[in-house]
């Protein structure tokens, strides 16, 4: 069935698991699932085993298509209509497979709530904050009419909302990202359920409000003893939240223990690959058998001068938004420029400037020695054939009705070069480069995984020998494991070839990994610039700081420590350390009160 | 900006779902992964899908055409369709090349049983007029394949005109936006202020009745509603990332127009011509009908209709006949775009369930 | 908002006037208006077409009469229209006037027949999606945007109105056509209700037992041409739109708001035969608007002090009850006039004609004469634009069903009908706003050929005799009421998309 049955005695059993006596808020016993399509059958999950106490957090790690989330959708028994579920599954000691769909919808809400990943999606955009908060209440019985708003209020307040009464009236959009998780939580937490699903809660979020809503789940387990199932890709998250682990892969868990026990002493080999494939922050250079060339010609031309550069999108009726402003920094030949920022930040804006794609309002911009604010369509071009240029979506980078070869050999032919036996040469020579079989040349986009076909943009980009790459988080849509291999690859080009490389990521770690130099940008402006040691090791200013200290390491200990004198800095900074506002637990459990009239 | 990371590790239930063999997620099928000779050690548990090169190699044309051609509605109609266009262009001939039909349509003769239909269907005969005949003893079958001829023909012209009118169009208005696209608004706003059967009637009435005046015509109202989509596929494509890396490359607008913007939009250009076609058929026989469109000693369905709307009670076939072959038409070229929409958007395909 | 709506208006006026100035040209280079004097052989030949030179101001350039209608036109701005005359010199503010009600009539009640029946349509195909009603409904929906209009309405004519009439006038079901009637409405019923095969067999048989059980009942007691509710079946229709709203929004677990529901119906047996002897024969429809009004304040007021805690919804809920009541009591009344009505018109549904000149009966026979006009060409322009709504809903519908919220909302423990009608419908109704303006437009086109056929004197038939004429006047008259109600429903169609969507709310 699987190929890793032989292994079977290899499979670390794991230490912690609850015992049979003792107290489970959600197990799941033998748990199999297979989706029943046109194709034939999909085995999804194949017996997985799991159990969650109340007060602890499981964490459920794996990469696409491991069946994660499908496993923790049988729990609330939402899956699609063509899954056959196989096994039993508990919850608050309910089977959930033998319930009425009746009583199934008594328990969702009320006994296991779930927080999904996509903040910006989970709330409905036609309802107020204030509508969605009172409804599960009301329909659970926990309160009703005022009593229930009142209470949506003290929710809002405790996940840490500003001004909770104004939020009720609001809709989702007029909230940020990190706000409207903390809506997603306050409103898992309102029937005070025994168990949270917390499915890749933090996925879509910035790294420092990242470190703030998993605080707050934190301190929410802590305080009102729930059992947190938190699935998730992200190995810093594992090691920041979870008491103990299970490593899924291909619908099987192949690893489980508590959480140092499979961070920091893996045994089997996909965890020890997965551990290894994801870059740590601080470890610097030198990990996953990545290596840059580390001196940097500092005569050597520059490849992009920026001095005091404006970029501003116009507005109808309004003032334009000045998405960067006043930015300065250059890029040597030979030498890798991290931009890091969050959301926001403007790092995108720069880089597609950098392309020419989007006209510069003020300053300079010299691209190899060439000032691009002045430059015409046709100077343009001359100039485009010397860059080249990497993006991070990998579904969306390669025009889906071409063959990969003709995708790689695009540039050649738009700048006139070579004849068609030559184009197939180089073509042949870069998907070697990127360690692909040349048969692929004739395959379309869709039918490559994502890592190969950002592996195909990389050949792309590289098709005219650049003297300059603008690599726009190109490795973020990845899994970890396919990351390396991108990274690896990457880091390989780039010794052999020495173009310079403008390398835009928000993760710190990977930017650690590759980078010669370090930008650091917030709200359009650069916080901090230097060389990476500088900047990694020993920031100057209070937002860095904050970014650096807010990237989770997969290391339990090391994280630990890293999170107590992240609050350190928070506090000596005077910024409040997330929590949830709730000093006593049984008087917010009696509010859920007897006071639903129900026939 | 939208510069947030995209997810990895997502594996939602629904991505879990395998398609068929090219459609990029057949790798999620729990097949274990082959060890390549050279590939580093950690090619044993990764995610990525291994390129199976011994599979046949699909383009995104030939995943269409396949799930065209497995969808029974459509084959049904196109078959309905491709029969009717013969029989009306063999049976009485066109232009100065004979048909095999033998009789004439605008030549009247003795009424045989008052006009009745002899067409029988079992045992099949077809007998001196099938389809009857009119009051002046005309025969019916070969009136009504002349009718289906005219309404063809313009049916087809304004479809392939007003196509390539609205896709230049369209494309150029959502590539350059500025005035163009402005001008393209406005036009289309003109078109929910004049009913498009009102200007269709006034410009049929101009067309003095010839059919390749009405259907250049029909062709200039027609191309709005294709435009309009076009552009909107153009605005959502420009953003997409093949097309900004192509334009950092320096590929020149013309290129990313034709070559990595329409060929990407062919679904919805090819869908909404055959939806084009089937209004046409409407529009063109409700103008002949009201006297504005085709009109006498030629003849169309929807002036056979018009001429013969009063026999209802006394002679229905003269009626049916021609109702009959538009409604056949229409719903055909409907039946059609509906099967062409499902194969070139396999998202809402039918799944089993 | 106000700056956006105030936009949109001056792009609007900017749009008409182009479309004017194209629908202008177009027309008077459509033929030769004079046609059909030049080959007449009348006496005084020169003479006529002087006057009609005369009337349509032929002498000029076509700028010269397009910027002179232009002109007249334009005080429509400050309501003081002057739109010329046409070819036989009559005035067209006064034909327009008439024309403009008819159509208009016609043309709203379809656009609000087809938005409420597409919509409900659209959203129950995509909750039973693939089941026999889905096929159904969809098929249904390829023939109908397949169906040549003027070939259906004259089937229409034959079969809804002289085969009905024919029918009426001594009317009787036979055994089958009774069991076909049964079973159609129990495969409807079964295939929307849905559930299990055992559920769906059990409802199958449930509601065609019922449904020929009551056909059965009518036809013997001669329901046919003397209808009537009576006060048990009004009661019973009350009781189940008490049920029908409580599901629809708490469920029927609330004893505070059963009960206030429960009164309301008591309170409207009461006024069943406090307003009896008004309902007799109501002087005009202001009466009835009272009372509607009455009904609503009074049933409202119910719900809010009944209601408990959640008195809104108890509102809303006890609102519906006693509209639902108050319009079958209304039902009822107009049903027991149909036997009379029917003595005045033993053909009842016209074939032909926007009206009988001076009708003269009760204010039920009013409706009635009213409403047999208008039914055959409602019920054409109905059926075009439902298969529209329908399949817009329903794929939008679907769409909706497929985010992330909805899975949220479930995951909250919300049942199927809540996740659909409070989550998803709102949201799968906002592109369907756009569709409307369209529509409309379509609409009133297709007003012109219905009129034709049923010899409707509306602004179609206004349109149509001037383009024959190649008269312009008859023509821009008719573009101006068509272009004005276009812009009109379009705002609304903007309003109502700010009113559903709150990220485009300023």
């Amino acid at each position: 069935m699987t190929t890793f049955q032989n292994d079977q005695d290899q499979i670390f059993t794991g230490s912690g698991t609850p015992l049979d006596g003792e107290e489970v808020v959600l197990s799941f016993d033998d748990v199999d699932v297979r989706f029943k399509t046109e194709f034939g059958s999909v085995h999804a999950v194949k017996g997985v085993d799991l159990r969650v106490r109340p007060g602890e957090v499981v964490a459920l790690v794996g990469e696409s298509g491991s069946g994660k989330s499908v496993t923790s959708m049988t729990a609330m028994r939402l899956l699609p209509r063509n899954a056959r579920i196989g096994g039993v599954v508990n919850v608050a000691g309910k089977d959930v497979g033998r319930l009425s769909e009746r009583t199934m919808r008594r328990l969702r809400g009320n006994d296991v709530a779930m927080v999904f990943q996509e903040p910006m999606t989970a709330l409905n955009p036609v309802l107020t904050i204030g509508t969605q908060m009172v409804e599960s209440m009301e329909l659970h019985g926990v309160a009703r009419g005022q009593a229930a708003v009142d209470r949506a209020v003290e929710l809002l307040g405790m996940v840490g909302i500003p001004e909770p009464e104004r939020q009720m009236a609001k809709y989702p959009h007029e909230l940020s990202g990190g706000q409207r998780q903390r809506v997603v939580i306050a409103m898992a937490i309102s029937c005070d359920p025994k168990v949270i699903i917390a499915d890749e809660p933090t996925t879509a979020l910035d790294v420092t409000v990242q470190a703030d809503i998993l605080d707050l789940l934190r301190s929410l387990k802590d305080k009102l003893n729930t059992g947190i199932l938190l699935i998730t890709h992200n190995m810093g998250v594992v090691a920041d939240m979870a008491d103990r682990v299970a490593v899924m892969f291909k619908g099987e868990i192949v690893e489980r223990g508590t959480v140092e026990e499979v961070l920091l002493r893996p045994q089997h080999d996909y965890t020890k690959m997965l551990l290894g494939s994801v870059p740590r922050m601080g470890a610097g250079r030198g990990q996953m058998g990545i290596s840059v060339r580390e001196e940097v010609d500092e005569t050597a031309p520059l490849a992009i001068e920026l001095k005091n550069l404006v970029i501003e999108y116009q507005r109808l009726g309004k003032a334009p938004f000045r998405a960067v402003d006043d930015v300065s920094f250059t890029v040597r030949k030979g030498e890798i420029v991290g931009l890091v920022g969050e959301s926001g930040s403007g790092k995108s804006t720069i880089g597609r400037c950098a392309l020419g794609l989007i006209p510069a309002a003020g300053g300079e911009f010299r691209l190899l020695g060439e000032d691009i604010t002045r430059m015409n369509r046709k100077q343009l071009k001359g100039l485009r054939k010397r860059i080249g240029v990497v993006f991070q979506d990998p579904a969306a980078s390669l025009n889906p009705r071409l063959p990969i070869g003709d995708c790689i050999a695009e540039p050649m032919v738009v700048h006139g070069i070579g004849d068609r036996k030559s184009r197939q040469d180089k073509v042949y020579e870069l998907l070697d480069a990127v360690q692909l079989p040349r048969e692929v040349y004739n395959r379309y986009p869709h039918e490559v995984s994502g890592g190969q076909r950002q592996r195909i943009c990389v050949a792309r980009a590289l098709t005219l020998d650049p003297e300059l790459l603008v690599a726009d988080e190109p490795t973020s849509a990845l899994d970890v494991s396919v990351q390396a291999r991108v990274l690896k690859i990457f880091s390989e080009l780039q010794e052999q070839f020495g173009f310079a490389c403008l390398f835009i990521s928000h993760d710190l770690a990977v930017i650690d990994l590759l980078a010669h130099k370090v930008v650091v940008l917030q709200n359009g402006k650069v916080v901090e610039a230097g060389p990476r040691e500088q900047i990694m090791e020993n920031p100057q200013e209070e937002y860095t700081q904050r970014l650096i200290a807010a990237a989770p390491v997969p290391d339990p200990i090391e994280q630990g420590r890293r999170r107590r004198e992240r609050h350190e800095l928070l506090r000596a900074q005077g910024e409040e350390v997330v929590e949830l506002h709730l000093d006593d637990p049984s008087a917010f459990r009696e509010s859920i009160s007897g006071e639903a009239d129900t026939l | 900006m939208n510069d947030r990371p995209i997810t990895p590790g997502d594996d939602r239930p629904d991505q879990d779902l395998p398609q068929e063999p090219g459609s990029g997620r057949e790798g999620l099928s729990p097949i274990p992964a082959q060890q390549d000779k050279d590939a580093p050690q950690t090619e044993t548990f990764s995610v990525e899908k291994q390129l199976d090169l011994s599979q046949k190699s699909y383009s995104q044309g030939q995943l269409v055409r396949r799930r065209f051609i497995r969808h029974r509605g459509a084959m049904v109609s196109l078959a309905v369709l491709i029969f009717i266009t013969i029989f009306a262009f063999t049976s009485i001939g066109y232009g100065w090349i004979p048909g095999w039909w033998d009789k004439d349509y605008w030549r009247g003769g003795l009424n045989i049983d008052r006009g009745r239909p002899t067409l029988q269907l079992w045992p099949f005969s077809a007998g001196e007029h099938p389809f009857g005949q009119d009051n002046a003893g005309k025969d019916y079958f070969a009136l009504t394949m002349r009718g289906t001829q005219r309404s063809l023909i313009v049916a087809f012209t304004v479809g392939l005109f007003s196509t390539i009118l609205g896709t230049i169009i369209g494309a150029v208005a959502g590539y350059y936006r500025g005035w163009i696209e402005s001008i393209l608004m406005r036009i289309t706003d003109l078109f929910i202020v004049i009913p498009a059967l009102v200007l269709a009637a006034v410009f049929g009435k101009m067309a003095n009745g010839g059919i390749w005046p009405l259907a250049f015509l029909l062709s200039v109202i027609g191309w709005t509603g294709l435009a309009r989509l076009v552009r909107g596929e153009v605005l959502s494509l420009r953003e997409r990332e093949f097309v900004t890396a192509a334009e950092a490359i320096g590929t020149g607008s013309g290129r990313i127009i034709f070559k990595h913007i329409l060929p990407n939009t062919i679904g919805t250009i090819i869908v909404s011509a055959t939806l084009a076609i089937a209004a046409t058929i409407l529009t063109e026989s409700a103008l002949s009908f009201l006297g504005w469109g085709v009109r006498a000693p030629d003849t169309s369905l929807g002036l056979l209709i018009s001429t013969y709307q009063n026999s209802f009670q006394s002679r229905p076939w003269l009626f049916w006949w021609p109702g009959m072959i538009i409604l056949a038409i229409a719903l055909a070229v409907n039946f059609l775009g509906d099967g062409l929409r499902d194969a070139f958007d396999p998202r809402q395909n039918r799944t089993a369930d | 908002m106000l700056q956006f709506v105030l936009r949109r208006i001056a792009i609007s006026l900017v749009v008409l006037l182009m479309g004017s100035a194209l629908m202008f040209f177009a027309t008077i280079n459509a033929g030769d208006p004079l046609a059909d004097l030049r080959e007449s052989r009348a006496e005084n030949r020169e003479q006529l077409m002087q006057a009609r030179i005369e009337n349509m101001n032929l002498d000029l350039p076509w700028y010269q009469r397009y910027l002179t209608w232009l002109a007249g036109a334009s005080k429509c701005l400050v309501l003081a229209c002057d739109l010329g005359q046409a070819s036989n010199g009559a005035n067209i503010n006064s034909m327009l006037v008439n024309a403009a009600g008819a159509s208009l009539r016609l043309v709203s009640i379809s656009v609000v027949l087809a938005i409420v029946i597409g919509i409900a349509l659209g959203v129950l195909t995509a909750i039973r999606q693939y089941s026999g009603f889905d096929y159904t409904v969809t098929f249904a929906a390829f023939l109908f945007f397949s169906l040549p209009v003027f070939w259906a309405a004259v089937l229409l004519k034959d079969f809804g109105a002289i085969r009905f009439n024919n029918w009426i006038a001594d009317p009787a079901l036979s055994t089958t056509a009774m069991a076909v009637i049964a079973l159609v409405f129990a495969l409807l019923v079964a295939s929307v209700l849905g559930g299990d095969i055992r559920r769906q067999a059990v409802t199958f048989l449930v509601t065609a037992a019922v449904v020929f059980g009551v056909v059965f009942a009518f036809d013997s007691v001669g329901w046919w041409r003397k209808p009537a509710l009576g006060l048990p079946l009004i009661i019973l229709g009350g009781l189940l739109a008490l049920g029908f709203f409580l599901t629809m929004t708490v469920g029927l677990s609330q004893r505070k708001i059963t009960i206030a529901g429960l009164v309301t119906v008591a309170v409207g047996i009461v006024a069943y035969f406090v307003t009896a002897p008004i309902m007799v024969d109501p002087a005009n429809w202001w009466v009835i608007l009272a009372l509607i009004a009455v009904t609503v304040v009074v049933s409202g007021a119910i719900g809010w002090f009944l209601g408990g805690f959640e008195r809104k919804t108890a509102a809303y809920v006890t609102i519906g009850t006693g509209l639902g009541f108050a319009f079958l009591v209304f039902m009822d009344r107009l049903l027991r006039n149909w036997g009379a009505f029917l003595e005045i018109k033993p053909r009842p549904i016209s074939t032909i004609g926007s009206g009988i000149p001076e009708f003269e009966g009760t204010f039920w026979a009013e409706i009635f004469d009213w409403g047999v006009q208008l039914i055959l060409p409602t019920i054409v322009l109905t059926v075009i634009s439902i298969a529209g709504y329908s399949r817009y809903t329903r794929a939008s519908m679907l769409e909706t069903i497929n985010q992330d919220y909805i899975r949220t909302a479930r995951s909250k423990g919300l049942s199927d009908r809540v996740v659909y009608t409070k989550h998803a419908l709102r949201n799968a109704l906002i592109p369907i706003t756009t569709i409307v303006a369209f529509d409309f437009a379509a609409l009133l086109g297709g007003a012109v050929i219905t009129e034709s056929i049923f010899g409707w004197k509306g602004l179609g038939a206004m349109f149509r005799d001037g383009l024959n004429k190649v008269d312009p006047g008859p023509v821009m008259g008719y573009y101006l009421v068509a272009g004005g109600a276009a812009v009109l429903m379009n705002m609304l169609a903007d309003i109502a998309y700010a009113f559903l969507d709150p990220r485009i709310r300023r």
